[in-house]
């Protein structure tokens, strides 16, 4: 879910930000009532994930690594894990292939598909994941009319002659459709902050076609935009444990859960694992947000894509 | 999901990009406008395969006998005549409630409480925290939970051996209802932080000076001024937290290995092969969800627009 409450704000936060001298007379130094909250709530978000080390390093008397050089022996450790990286990785390259020369698209030949766009990319907001796998397992697991004449015919075509339905195919198909409300926004923000209409209109008067200038100016322009969603895209399948437990197919989150019921410590480990992906990908988001046009020193959009 | 639709910079793109093609000669350019939409075309496909269809079919399935065929509400009556799916929506609506009131509401002093931190690194090393640990969810943040107050939690431990207090003979239990509120609240804390702290930057302090000017005190200053205006964009947040843990299968599962009662539980059940459930069944609960995110989403974007209004965005 991408949270980005940027935007028309930017005005009055940067007033805000450029007369320090209003800040220092109107907000409310020293300890109140507010800080106190806050310091509750940062204990509360920070406790769990100590004990959860805690509980890691410590094998019930001693303290140590042995938790963590158990998973690295674990045979089911070794499959599941590299698995969920070529998940992640071929979920992520797909949602850049099919997202970004969308987004540019939109941005220079059709403004008046915004509204579908917009409504696109809200659909998985109410579709929560649980039925969207639900619905995904009738489509393409149980013949419907009128499902075959919406789609064109191409639901019969995948189901019967490719027989896609519980596979890592479709799998990595539903992980780019839950990832659409973070993905699309970003790369589309960094494509509306950089002036794309100048530059493609430059590069066609020097000579270059649609793709060239799609793959040589617009691209480099709006890296950061499209690595952040990249990261979180990453981020978020690797987490990932709904789509991925109704398909049946084993995946790293899915080999954390049946850990997890029989050995405590072990599962306090995978979970560390899990947080450290979790952190580096959305410390490399904040750094990138500082990278793009116009993004540092403000309070930056940070979208949020965990699967729950 | 997006708190103030489009950014000023956009805006005037987008006024360019009209201002530029109302400049071209006029008349319908046909193969211009049908080649627009065919550079769309890849990717509605796809939205429509893989994202639109399973929406419809579920919508649909919901109204048809799974046997037969033939056109039913039986599927949605069962629903209410037995008591467990009842509960399931019971269950999932109040423990979206709850967490979306006590996130919203701690969640939002604590946005206030780092929008008044006037040191800047420690403003943004508890936004950066604040991210990260909202996009930590699902069964690692179950299985943090358990380490933390399970039965042989950390904290659980440290009150047996520190105060000699059992919390587990005292009535608490991280495997109910309770248990899940305590869990749900730790993305849905931070989700609010993020979501309040631009709605804060939008209050200007020339409000404040002129309401002090005019003999306010702080309470007339948030009661009568900052809390109205305020108020839409804090709903507007509090029901992207409904709809967060509303939708919320894989920490309640990891957590209580579907012992908890809630309806995408009851879901998970249907395609596991459960002989009380079966396909149309499923599909009503299914559509049910969708009926109950939509009115969230309408009261949403509802908000979304009296925003737009008080803050002429």
């Amino acid at each position: 879910m991408e949270v980005s409450a940027q935007g028309v704000t930017q005005q009055n936060t940067a007033n805000v930000a450029t007369s320090p001298k209003y800040k220092d007379q109107t907000k409310r130094r020293g300890f109140g009532f507010d800080k106190i909250i806050l310091t509750l709530v940062l204990l509360y978000l920070l406790i769990p994930l100590g004990a959860t080390f805690i509980f890691s390093i410590n094998d019930g008397k001693n303290f140590g690594l042995s938790s963590f050089q158990s998973i690295i022996n674990d045979a089911d450790f070794i499959t599941t894990f590299p698995f969920s990286i070529e998940l992640a990785i071929a979920t992520t390259i797909l949602m850049v292939i099919l997202i970004t020369p969308t987004a540019y698209w939109i941005q220079m030949r059709l403004p008046q598909a915004r509204p579908i766009m917009d409504f696109l990319t809200l659909v998985p907001f109410g579709v929560p994941a649980i039925v969207m796998a639900f619905g995904l397992i009738q489509v393409y697991g149980s013949p419907n009319t009128l499902v075959s004449v919406l789609s064109l015919g191409l639901v019969p075509f995948l189901s019967n002659q490719l027989n896609v339905v519980n596979t890592p195919p479709l799998l990595i198909c539903a992980y780019v459709i839950i990832a659409l409300p973070f993905t699309y926004r970003p790369i589309d923000n960094n494509l509306r902050a950089i002036n794309t209409r100048v530059l493609t209109e430059a590069s066609y008067s020097l000579g270059s076609g649609w793709w060239r200038t799609f793959l040589t100016v617009v691209i480099p322009n709006i890296w950061p935009g499209i690595i952040s969603a990249a990261l979180l895209t990453f981020a978020t399948v690797m987490g990932e444990f709904t789509i991925a437990s109704l398909f049946s197919i084993y995946t790293f989150p899915i080999y954390l859960d049946v850990t997890g019921q029989n050995d405590a410590h072990k599962a306090a480990a995978l979970t560390i694992l899990s947080f450290t992906i979790t952190l580096i990908c959305v410390l490399g988001i904040i750094l990138l947000i500082r990278l793009r046009p116009g993004g540092a020193g403000k309070d930056s959009q940070i979208e949020i894509g965990a699967a729950k | 999901m997006q708190i103030g639709a489009t950014d000023s910079m956009g805006d005037a793109s987008v006024n360019n990009s009209a201002a530029v093609k109302t400049s071209k000669p006029r008349g319908i350019n046909w193969s211009y406008s049908i080649t627009s939409w065919l550079g769309f075309a890849p990717f509605f496909l796809f939205c429509l395969l893989f994202e639109l269809l399973p929406a419809v079919m579920v919508i649909q399935s919901s109204f048809v006998n799974s046997e037969t065929g033939a056109f039913t509400l039986n599927n949605y009556q069962r629903i209410f005549q037995e008591p467990d799916k009842l509960h399931a929506f019971q269950n999932s609506i109040s423990i979206s409630i709850v967490t979306a009131l006590i996130g919203g509401i701690i969640g939002f002093i604590a946005a206030y409480g780092i929008y008044n931190l006037s040191t800047k690194w420690l403003h943004n090393l508890i936004v950066g925290f604040s991210s990260v640990a909202a996009n930590f969810a699902g069964v690692p943040l179950a299985f943090a939970f358990i380490a933390t107050l399970g039965v042989t939690g950390f904290i659980t431990t440290l009150f047996l051996n520190w105060f000699h207090i059992n919390l587990y003979n005292s009535g608490f239990s991280l495997y109910t209802f309770a248990g899940l509120v305590l869990v749900y609240i730790y993305f849905q804390l931070p989700l609010m932080i993020l979501l309040t702290i631009p709605a804060l930057g939008a209050i200007r302090p020339e409000w404040r000076e002129a309401s002090t000017n005019l003999g306010a005190s702080n309470y007339t200053y948030w009661t009568r001024i900052a809390l109205p205006i305020l108020f839409p964009s804090l709903i507007a947040a509090m029901l992207l937290l409904f709809a967060n843990s509303f939708g919320a299968f894989a920490t309640a599962y990891a957590l209580g290995q579907g012992n908890i009662n809630l309806v995408p539980i009851q879901i998970s059940f249907v395609v596991n092969g459960n002989v009380s459930l079966d396909t149309g069944l499923g599909n009503a609960l299914a559509a049910g969800m969708i009926a109950v995110l939509l009115i969230a989403v309408m009261f949403y974007t509802a908000m979304l627009r009296r925003i737009s209004r008080w803050q002429g965005r």
